[in-house]
């Protein structure tokens, strides 16, 4: 009997999760409804950016889409970033290998690194923090335009340090309020506010949501991070501090760091004042906010974004090519500050060629035998050709292996 | 010969041999993306098809696709533009062209397929139309 009712339970809930998708696809494709807004029922940060990535690619072109998810600890380089350079890969081996007490890893469990499709910085997500995304068309993009929404959704809420930067982010002001005689404020101003003056003599802006875009044929995409109750503010920089950034020269982008701090909103408080916000601008009255999440994953594009987003070629060997060296960047010039110097170059993720300027003829023929192969296989690699214990594969392996 | 252009802001010429055409971004393209940052260039010997994305830039946080209008195979990349990708900014339309490509067919018109392709003319005129929406 029992066994019965869950059987019968669990086809009402196949129906649903049917109706449900099917529904995703044709809303996403019907212009009868111009502006749509989701929330993300998931916090796996490779499923909401693998469905914002759905959104991005089937929506009907004229229509402006919100997409809202917040992420479990996790972070998220840009498209043309180099991991190596950006972040502090062995402390996510630690936390991920669940003994953070033996090293320094900050006790926050778990983080994932994850390469998203828009380009821009590396940024660190948490429960604490809600990403919106619009997609709208191209011809009624601004790289300020939603960043100012969002302006405007915290500044209903008492924020009124919020403004939109120079660099499209968006950032609370510090300081005293401007009293002079005379001054008066303009809360239409989203690039201003009453505390930018003395922000920017004494102390600078704190950020608290970064931009970041994908632009294809028929559509724009921006999204943001907004940091709202971030318990792991600390731990941040730690991981985003690469150990071997000086010994690395690299195409791509490099990420520009910021200070950054909590804006003491709810998640869910944000969430409505955005969604708020976006419905107003874009004069949808009584607009649907649809809850999505894993259950998108039966769409075959949703699950193969997902599945691409997870493996490690994604992640690693999207790199932009990039060279290794032991000796850094900026005394590369002066050959007699190291008599022996090795520079390993990478592309695609892959060992290219191990260039050494030494007289050592041990040195020499160990990178002769260092195999050519991608670094998300070198550690197995190199315990096979046996080259793990020498001097050249043990650098390799503490500077790159993942 | 005579420059062609996309909807996509793209940019192709064929050479006076009749079978490699030269690919690039239009200057309108080039000023709308900004500060270009960082190109992919497609892979040499790449069989490509009308419509693939086969490289990227990055511009202002910005990652964005570079389409091919036509199918074909590329036989040479720009690899100035690895080394520096903001000459994509100064000289779109000239030295920094992106790929050359073997085209499909006999004609631009036969190996873009379904793609519209236009004259300096027309495309300046879509342009402006496009700016007004």
């Amino acid at each position: 009997m029992a066994r019965r009712a869950i059987h019968k339970a669990s086809n009402i809930f196949q129906r649903v999760f049917r109706r449900r998708y099917a529904c995703l696809s044709e809303r996403l494709g019907d212009i009868k409804h111009p502006i749509q807004s989701y929330r993300s029922t998931s916090t796996d940060p490779y499923l909401n950016l693998s469905i914002e990535h759905h959104l991005l690619q089937t929506s009907h072109p004229d229509t402006t889409i919100l997409f809202l998810y917040i992420n479990r600890p996790c972070i998220v380089i840009g498209r043309n970033q180099n991991p190596w350079y950006e972040v502090n890969l062995g402390m996510l081996q630690d936390s991920r290998a669940g003994h953070p007490e033996e090293t320094d890893a900050p006790n926050i469990g778990n983080v994932d690194l994850v390469r998203r499709r828009s380009g821009g910085g590396t940024v660190f997500h948490d429960e604490g923090n809600v990403n919106w995304t619009v997609i709208c068309p191209p011809s009624s993009f601004t790289r300020d335009r939603h960043a100012e929404m969002v302006v405007r959704a915290l500044r209903k809420q008492g924020i009124e340090r919020a403004r939109v930067n120079e660099r499209h982010d968006i950032v609370l002001d510090q300081g005293a309020r401007e009293t002079s005689s005379g001054y008066q404020s303009d809360p239409s101003d989203l690039h201003t506010t009453p505390y930018s003056h003395a922000s920017q003599a004494f102390s600078r802006p704190l950020k608290v949501s970064g931009s970041a875009y994908k632009l294809t044929r028929l559509r724009a995409l921006h999204h943001g991070t907004c940091l709202l109750q971030s318990p792991n503010l600390h731990a941040i920089p730690r991981y985003l501090r690469s150990p071997v950034k000086p010994y690395i020269k690299t195409r791509g982008v490099e990420s520009v760091s910021s200070p950054v701090t909590n804006i003491g909103l709810s998640t869910d408080i944000f969430a409505a004042m955005v969604q708020q916000q976006f419905a107003e601008m874009y004069g949808a009255d009584r607009l649907e906010h649809v809850q999505i999440g894993k259950e998108q994953l039966h769409l075959s594009d949703v699950r193969k974004g997902y599945d691409e987003l997870r493996t490690p070629d994604w992640t690693y060997c999207q790199t932009p090519q990039f060279t290794l060296s032991t000796v850094p960047e900026s005394v590369a010039l002066n050959p007699r500050a190291m008599p022996h110097q090795v520079t390993v170059s990478v592309k695609h993720g892959t060992i290219l060629d191990i260039d050494v300027h030494s007289n050592s003829q041990e040195l020499l023929r160990e990178a002769a035998t260092i195999p050519r192969v991608k670094l998300t296989e070198l550690r197995q690699k190199l315990q096979m050709s046996k080259s793990a214990s020498g001097t050249i594969g043990h650098w390799l392996t503490a500077s790159l292996a993942v | 010969m005579e420059k062609k252009y996309t909807q996509d802001h793209e940019w192709i010429e064929l050479d006076t041999d009749g079978k490699t055409a030269t690919l690039g971004i239009s200057k309108h393209a080039a000023s709308a993306l900004g500060d270009v940052v960082y190109v992919e260039l497609p892979q040499d010997d790449m069989e490509i098809v009308a419509g693939d994305a086969i490289g990227s830039v990055e511009s202002v946080k910005s990652a964005s696709d570079i389409l091919t209008p036509v199918s074909g195979q590329v036989v040479e990349t720009n690899k100035i533009l690895e080394e520096k990708p903001s000459a994509l900014n100064s000289d779109p339309e000239g030295a920094a062209w992106i790929a050359k490509i073997v085209i499909e067919g006999a004609s631009l018109e036969e190996a873009a397929k379904d793609s519209e392709l236009m004259d300096a003319e027309a495309y300046r005129k879509f342009t402006e139309e496009a700016s007004e929406d």
